[in-house]
């Protein structure tokens, strides 16, 4: 338990002083802050921009159109960051050899792999949440109407747990192929086919890229939280098993 | 003008964030002189003028292994 502890505080040492702290809170606080923005400024701007004489209707902005924007702007920007960054975790030290040292001197596999995953995933909740709070004050402040709290509370989950499921991934990636670029076509593979398998309709239903797609139909009542639970449920379990998976394939692996 | 106003609250924090990143790069650029690849002008015009994409670009691929 103290080799944990203590490998997670080295994590976040590692992750301040590769700058990784400071660009996840400032990419996720300033998609935070332009999600209201954009949903409000938008019709402005088109006005501003349109020829004289020239008018398009568009309808007052809402509630729906700033977090359209949060949901749009997280999982296309902000995960795809991430994922940069989650490429790294264990393939870069298993390809500079550092860690190494710590294993010969009997920290366990097992344990790597689990505060790796602690640590990040305390990150990546910490900059979502982040994320999410400036989008949830700003709107408060621009909207007097607010969205379903329970529909809300339920799409903003979605994109976490498939946070999580992406961390996993990049943790079986790095144990699989030792290097940051295999942990990234890995990530990569594991979204595309789940893309691929979506097209069945029967079989879609259940992936977890729903999670990070159909947060707007939730938001707006064309989905039942019921329809929204398989592709979590999916998300928890395949995260389970890479992390199970990783752990086994870390502990053969040659260093 | 009153649009402007009416956008203050949320372009304050942007435009901070912004100025923050960026300094935060330029400083790193001018104390650290080895990169992956560029040199010191390129980098320093690069984080400055290319918002926000600039230093994080810088930081996570154009920092250079500190020895």
């Amino acid at each position: 338990m103290r080799a944990y502890a203590a490998f997670v505080k080295k994590e976040f040492l590692e992750m301040s002083r590769t700058y990784k702290l400071l660009i996840m809170g400032i990419i996720f606080g300033v998609l935070g802050l332009m999600n209201p923005l954009t949903a409000k400024f938008t019709p402005d701007l088109l006005a501003a921009l349109m020829p004289a004489g020239m008018t398009i209707e568009l309808g007052e902005p809402s509630v729906m159109n700033s977090w359209m924007q949060f949901f749009k702007n997280i999982p296309q920007m902000g995960l795809i960051v991430a994922a940069v960054l989650f490429g790294g975790i264990l393939g870069n030290e298993i390809s500079k050899g550092t860690l190494i040292n710590l294993l010969t001197k009997g920290l366990s596999r097992n344990t790597v792999v689990l505060a790796k995953f602690t640590a990040w995933g305390i990150m990546w909740t910490c900059s979502y949440a982040l994320s999410f709070i400036i989008t949830l004050l700003y709107t408060n402040y621009y909207w007097e109407d607010s969205a379903d709290s329970v529909l809300l509370a339920g799409a903003v989950s979605g994109v976490w747990i498939f946070g999580l499921l992406l961390i996993a991934a990049a943790l079986l990636g790095g144990s699989l192929f030792a290097s940051m670029y295999g942990s990234l076509l890995f990530m990569g593979g594991i979204v595309v086919i789940q893309f691929l398998l979506g097209i069945i309709p029967d079989l879609g239903r259940w992936m977890p890229t729903g999670l990070i797609s159909n947060n707007m139909s939730l938001l707006e009542g064309n989905m039942g939280l019921a329809g929204f639970m398989r592709p979590l449920l999916t998300a928890v379990l395949l995260t389970a098993l890479f992390l199970g998976l990783s752990c086994a394939v870390f502990r053969k692996k040659q260093l | 003008m009153d649009v402007l106003i009416e956008y203050l609250p949320v372009l304050i924090p942007l435009i901070v964030l912004e100025v923050a990143l960026a300094l935060t790069a330029l400083i790193h650029v001018l104390r650290h002189p080895n990169y992956r690849f560029g040199n010191k002008v390129f980098w320093c015009i690069f984080v400055v003028i290319v918002q926000f994409i600039g230093p994080i670009v810088y930081f996570a691929a154009g920092r250079g292994e500190e020895e």
